[in-house]
């Protein structure tokens, strides 16, 4: 039963429902907003912080905010704030780089594992399920052992574990459209695999992927700043969320506030990209809404 | 007449994004306590939407603007929870339509059915554990004391919906609403359902509502008839005079697009044109009216009431207004058509005689002298189980036969069928042809040519001469490319060079009569017919020479169905154009095959000519699939189901002639040993040792 | 049931297997001498010597392996180096803190998650839902290292009603409940959220299906739909990503012991690698990686109890 509206009208009009939907999403919003301040205040911390974030200042060392400082000072005298600025910078860079190498990587082998011969699945399925079986903080714990701790290191253990989640995902969408019947259909049209991997599964795969990956960048963020907070990541006196919630964790019977200020921009980016990813799910494929 | 229901002036609206739609509108009509009713209609009838609120389970966007459904002199719509449970399958009980996602998968059937029966509470564990089992057993379920304690997921689907009607019956309802109840089913096993469910109502006197499209299912089970267009109830009557007296020119219509009723082949089939309006705004006179061929002015202006043709019968037509009216209307069913012109100018066919020239218009003298297509023996073979896991489970061979044995021959301009149920192995035969399968052995030629696993880089320039139309139109069509991208990318696989891609694109479309201004949807923004002229148009798209179509009609509506297989006809015509089509469904193939092979466990058991398959068919299994086919007239009904139990398993085929276990003519010989390929003195070719022609 | 038990026991063994590759490799890549690494600097040539013929570090790389793979499945891990005491033992002393820490942190949450998720899903948009909801989220965007360091700060230092460090003494239950309530708390906190949304997505999602419109249709009363029917095939992905979780479960695990100081095998973990104590780091590290593998299992192995179409996948 076809409906009457004529074609151009009714594209546009599901582009702008879309966005309708989108905007009529109360969390989705909010998160939103919280995502453009996360992004902002990293960009553009040099701009808008008030101090360096390593200008040394011990008389005024373990004071609690004022206006003076907003979040107080560290025990070196840093102007906590502006050290919490400066982290977002960190925390913005690994999960650029960590989503979205892990994204690429995980959808090209995903989408290999699902489309390839059954040896190649095999095979990739083990080396998943091995990476995947050690609890996160023990395998860095264990690379950190061989390596020493460094802000590469962690870039590369997130990378490396977050890599199965999305080829499952990019496989099990891979299987699933493997016997449609537009995939044998192109087949019998002559379309060789690349073409096929390339132009036909890949962008009916990425989407999910890239909801995944919204959804991703606060794990990413609080791994980093775990790993920087048992002081396997970022050293100091760099400042990142976990090297702020180390001192600040050290420090605590002097004063609460690193912690609370080291923590705060953590949860805050994680509600803006949950949100923000759910929204994004809910609006453009609904179908995703089951557990992970 | 007792009636068990009373549906009066009911009307459902459902409030979607889009608008409101006007889902029901001024329904009415009667279930008569211990009779039979059917309803019949077409996608958007609304006939699915009668039944949801007879069970009040409509879904939570729907709202019931008026009427009332009168049960044992109660409203059921004023209802509160209480009653409901009471209602819900105590006094009404359904029979969904696809037993494969009705039952719940991780409860066994036991269990499920004892969840069932929690009102009896006077009886026991046991007794009622009995009593399922008797259903079972009822319905026809082997060894019901062991087979209750397994999972649904063990079944097939025809057990599965027959363990549905055990389900349904047990609590021994006042009435029976089946949806559907066949439509996921085999033709064999339709057949034998319905036989069951006949039986069934006889021996319990239950009355039953039965909801369906198949006008012959309708025919051969129903005592009453309710036609539904659009959301209105626009005939009603018992069924003789539906099929023999149909006053409502739609259901006329209806009953001669059905191609088992039009019992001479017909070169093009009739369908209604147009489409069903859109709900949110019915149209102000006769719902009708846009489509309908015998349209006047008052048509367009007042919507008809019911109007009266006697004895109970009744239509919304102006035609039977007492003075506006046509006093000729109706002309008995069959002698005039109610579309003229859908004939071609000149019919052109020769009597069936050993050398029926093939539909394509090409005569077999100017016919090159290879055949276009020719399949030897033919066997796929398929992995159950991967080495591992074989040697795990302790599997000795773990391969089935796909398709065992096949040959056949199809000339350019014919068309050749290629019929059977599930796990015949026809769609498996036809991948094997272009090389999407692995071939085991045999041979397939094309124009002489040996393409039998023929590598993929060799196969390639091939593949424009051979096309491909898939059976699920949307989900053939790759999810986010526009029309246009899909319609050109033949051209860009085989980098044909193409001077202007979107002249190209608009050109098939109108090959199709697919509109222009469509190029820039996507494949989910199409309707089922629209997806099905894009695949049309691709396939067509490099000038093939053989088309393949899986199911070509699957989906449509009997009024449809006729648009897209006169559409390949007539591009049959033009092109000379060889088709192999794949279906299971016989009433179509009849009419648009020169040829059929019958295939049953990856065998061709009958192959020949169509006409005369059809009007004396050789071996035991043809003659169930035609006899099993329901035919919409309720004079001739069968009595005896003529086939019984399931296809077995590839995994286990039985010994001697694969069908004899089901078959009724069986005997000793059938068992031990394997028929071979012989011909018949008309051409034909049967594997069978006792066909039923000479 | 037993077959699919057997074959998915030795899917975990092969993974077992890989992992113990992985963690030979990882040693391997160590810069230093693989015999300093793993005695100290101190060691005897005698020590080194037997080391040395244990181990066949003469042999080629796959033999070392394979003693490494042998002795590590028989439960020798090596020796620590310093107290000399053998790994198997340390890491045995300290390893059921952890599991009940993970066990009662998992325990809690499941018992007032799941619940939670179902109630919600039953009556959508209500304003359980809603509460609900704004639970689930808020436990969520709190990561688990986060609520250990803020519960020790609320609880134990502002207001100081509870323990800062520490498991409690031996023998004493009682103090040692009170220790685990924070580290419980805070390893179990973010879970309450993601099984309540867990649950109640997937209940929504089965509530839509057609059986259990067919059920309804039968009449069956609600109760029985929704928990014999619904929840049944409900919990089904949310078992199965319990086992997948249960990694991340270990790792706030690990978190909190450091934060508490509370003994177990992710304290001990991290005081060996701060400690360059190789042996143990290696040792503990496999062990934990075989209870999250044995977890996995377990669920997969539950829900092939619950779900009969499961057991014919393998």
């Amino acid at each position: 039963m076809a409906l009457a509206a004529p074609a151009a009208e009714k594209r546009y009009s599901e582009r702008r429902e879309k966005l309708a939907a989108f905007m009529q999403n109360g969390p989705g919003v909010f998160g939103l907003v919280l995502v453009v301040l996360f992004f902002v205040s990293a960009i553009f911390a040099p701009w808008i912080a008030p101090y360096d974030p390593n200008a040394l200042d011990i008389p005024a060392r373990l004071s609690d905010p004022g206006w003076a400082h907003f979040a107080g000072t560290d025990q070196l005298g840093r102007d906590t704030f502006s050290r919490v600025l400066y982290g977002g910078r960190v925390a913005l860079k690994i999960a650029a780089i960590g989503v979205s190498l892990s994204l690429f990587l995980g959808l090209v082998f995903g989408i290999l594992a699902g489309y390839g011969p059954r040896w190649l699945d095999n095979l990739l399925l083990l080396t998943f399920d091995t990476v995947r079986s050690f609890p996160l903080i023990v395998l860095a714990l264990a690379t950190v052992a061989v390596t020493g701790p460094s802000l590469e290191l962690v870039l590369v253990i997130i990378i490396v574990t977050s890599i199965p989640g999305y080829a499952r995902l990019a496989r099990t969408s891979t299987l699933a459209l493997r016997n449609t019947e537009f995939i044998v259909a192109e087949r019998s049209l002559g379309a060789g695999n690349w073409r096929i991997m390339g132009r036909h599964i890949m962008p009916n795969v990425v989407g999910p992927l890239l909801i995944l990956g919204a959804m991703d960048v606060p794990v990413v963020v609080t791994v980093e700043a775990g790993l920087s907070f048992l002081g396997l990541g970022v050293l100091p006196p760099t400042a990142s969320w976990g090297t702020i919630l180390n001192e600040g964790y050290l420090v605590i019977r002097d004063t609460p506030w690193m912690v609370v200020a080291g923590g705060v921009p953590l949860v805050l980016t994680t509600l803006g990209f949950t949100f923000l990813g759910e929204a994004l799910r809910d609006v453009f494929d609904p179908r995703l809404r089951k557990g992970s | 007449m007792e009636s068990q229901l009373s549906i009066r002036n009911l009307g459902v609206d459902f409030r979607t994004p889009l608008g409101r739609v006007h889902a029901l509108r001024d329904v009415s009509f009667e279930v008569p306590k211990g009779r039979i009713l059917g309803i019949v209609g077409e996608s958007g009838s609304g006939k699915s939407t009668v039944i949801w609120t007879v069970l009040r389970l409509l879904a939570g966007n729907a709202i019931v603007t008026g009427g009332e459904i009168d049960f044992g002199g109660r409203d059921v719509l004023d209802f509160g929870e209480a009653d409901l449970r009471q209602y819900r399958g105590e006094d009404v009980s359904v029979v969904f339509q696809d037993p494969m996602t009705s039952q719940i998968p991780v409860l066994t059937y036991g269990q499920q059915m004892l969840d069932v029966l929690y009102r009896r509470r006077n009886m026991t564990v046991a007794q009622k554990r009995q009593l399922a089992v008797d259903m079972m057993r009822r319905v026809g379920i082997a060894d019901p004391e062991s087979r209750i304690e397994a999972y649904p997921h063990q079944f097939s689907g025809g057990m599965r919906q027959r363990i549905s009607i055990a389900m349904a019956l047990m609590m021994d309802p006042f009435l029976l609403i089946a949806d559907e109840p066949t439509t996921a089913l085999d033709v064999t096993m339709e057949a034998q359902i319905m036989h069951l469910m006949r039986s069934l109502q006889q021996e319990l006197q239950a009355t039953l509502i039965v909801v369906s499209h198949n006008l012959g299912l309708i025919a051969q089970l129903c005592d009453e008839v309710v036609v539904m267009y659009a959301g209105e109830v626009v005939e009603r009557g018992d069924v003789r005079q539906i099929f023999y007296s149909a006053q409502h020119p739609y259901t006329r219509a209806l009953i001669e697009c059905d191609p088992a009723r039009v019992l001479e082949r017909s070169r093009a089939l009739p369908t209604i044109p147009g489409d069903v309006p859109d709900l949110r705004t019915p149209p102000v006179g006769c719902v009708f009216a846009p489509r309908c061929p015998k349209v006047f002015d008052l048509c367009r202006t007042v919507a008809p009431p019911s109007y009266d043709a006697g004895d109970g019968h009744e239509a919304r037509c102006h035609l039977l207004h007492p003075e506006q009216g046509d006093p000729d209307w109706p002309p008995p069913i069959g002698e005039i058509r109610v579309f003229e012109s859908q004939r071609p100018a000149s019919d052109g066919r020769a009597p069936a005689a050993a050398a029926t020239p093939p539909r394509g218009g090409v005569a077999p003298a100017a016919a090159p002298t290879a055949p276009l297509l020719e399949v030897e023996n033919l066997r796929v073979r398929f992995r159950t189980a991967g080495a591992f896991r074989a040697l795990v489970r302790g599997i000795a061979d773990p391969h089935v036969d796909g398709v065992r044995s096949a040959s056949f021959a199809l000339r350019r301009g014919e068309t050749l069928g290629i019929v059977g149920e599930s796990g015949s192995g026809k769609t498996t035969a036809a991948r094997a042809i272009l090389g999407l399968v692995r071939t085991h052995s045999g041979s397939v030629r094309y124009q002489g040519r040996d393409i039998t696993n023929l590598p993929p880089a060799a196969f390639k320039p091939l593949r424009r001469d051979m096309a491909m139309m898939f059976q699920d139109p949307v989900g053939s069509l790759s999810p986010r490319k526009t029309v246009l991208s899909l319609l050109t990318e033949p051209f860009d696989i085989h980098r044909v060079p193409v001077e202007d891609r979107y002249r190209e694109a608009e050109r098939l479309c109108d090959t199709v009569k697919f509109p222009r201004n469509f190029l820039s949807r996507y494949p989910h923004e199409l309707s089922g017919g629209q997806a099905r002229r894009v695949g049309v148009a691709r396939a067509l798209a490099l000038q093939p020479k053989l088309v393949l179509a899986d199911e070509p009609t699957a989906g449509l509506d009997v009024s449809v169905q006729g648009e897209i297989l006169n559409l390949m006809a007539e591009l049959q015509r033009t092109h000379g154009l060889g088709y192999v089509i794949i279906t299971h469904n016989l009433p179509v193939v009849r009419h648009i095959s020169d040829r059929l092979a019958i295939m049953y466990l990856g065998r061709i058991v009958e192959y020949g000519d169509s006409e005369k398959i059809f009007a004396q068919p050789a071996h035991p299994y043809t003659e169930a699939l035609v006899n099993g086919i329901p035919r919409p007239d309720p004079d001739r009904r069968r009595t005896l189901v003529s086939i019984e139990g399931e296809v077995p398993s590839l995994a286990r085929r039985p010994p001697g002639c694969e069908f004899h276990p089901r078959c009724p003519y069986a005997q000793e010989r059938c068992r031990i040993e394997e028929p071979l390929d012989r011909a018949l003195s008309d051409g034909r070719t049967i594997r069978c040792h006792f066909p039923l022609v000479a | 049931m037993w077959l699919y038990s057997l074959k998915r026991a030795g899917l975990a063994v092969v993974i077992v297997l890989c992992t113990l590759f992985v963690l030979f490799a990882l040693l391997r890549f160590i810069p230093g001498d693989p015999i300093t690494i793993a005695l100290g600097p101190r060691a005897t040539p005698e020590a080194i010597a037997r080391y040395v013929e244990k181990m066949q570090l003469d042999s080629s790389l796959l033999v070392q392996f394979l003693v490494y793979a042998k002795n590590a499945l028989t439960g020798d891990l090596g020796t620590a180096i310093f107290s000399e005491r053998p790994v198997a033992t340390i890491v045995m002393e300290v390893l059921p803190n952890t599991l009940i820490l993970a066990a009662v942190g998992l325990g809690w949450s499941v018992l007032i998650g799941v619940p939670l998720g179902c109630f919600a899903a039953i009556r959508p948009n209500s304003p359980l839902d809603r509460i609900t909801g704004f639970i689930s989220v808020g436990t969520i965007a709190v990561p688990a290292f986060l609520v250990s360091i803020w519960s020790l700060l609320l609880f134990a230092i502002e207001l100081r009603i509870l323990p800062v460090i520490g498991a409690g003494e031996d023998g004493d239950i009682v103090g040692q409940a009170v220790h685990l309530i924070l580290p419980a708390f805070a390893v179990g906190l973010g879970w309450v959220g993601y099984l309540a949304r867990l649950v109640r997505a997937s209940m929504l999602e089965v509530m839509g299906e057609n059986y259990i419109r067919a059920a309804r249709a039968y009449g069956l009363p609600q109760n029985t739909i929704v928990y014999r029917y619904a929840l049944r095939v409900a919990v089904l992905p949310t078992i199965t990503l319990i086992g997948i979780g249960f990694g991340g479960l270990l790792s706030g695990a690990v978190f909190a012991e450091i934060i508490f100081q509370r003994p177990g095998a992710g304290l001990l973990i991290y005081d060996s690698v701060v400690g360059r104590n190789f042996p143990i780091v290696q040792g503990a590290v496999l062990v934990i990686t075989i209870v999250y593998i044995a977890a996995t299992l377990l669920a997969d192995l539950a829900v092939a109890w619950l779900d009969p179409r499961v057991r014919e996948t393998l």
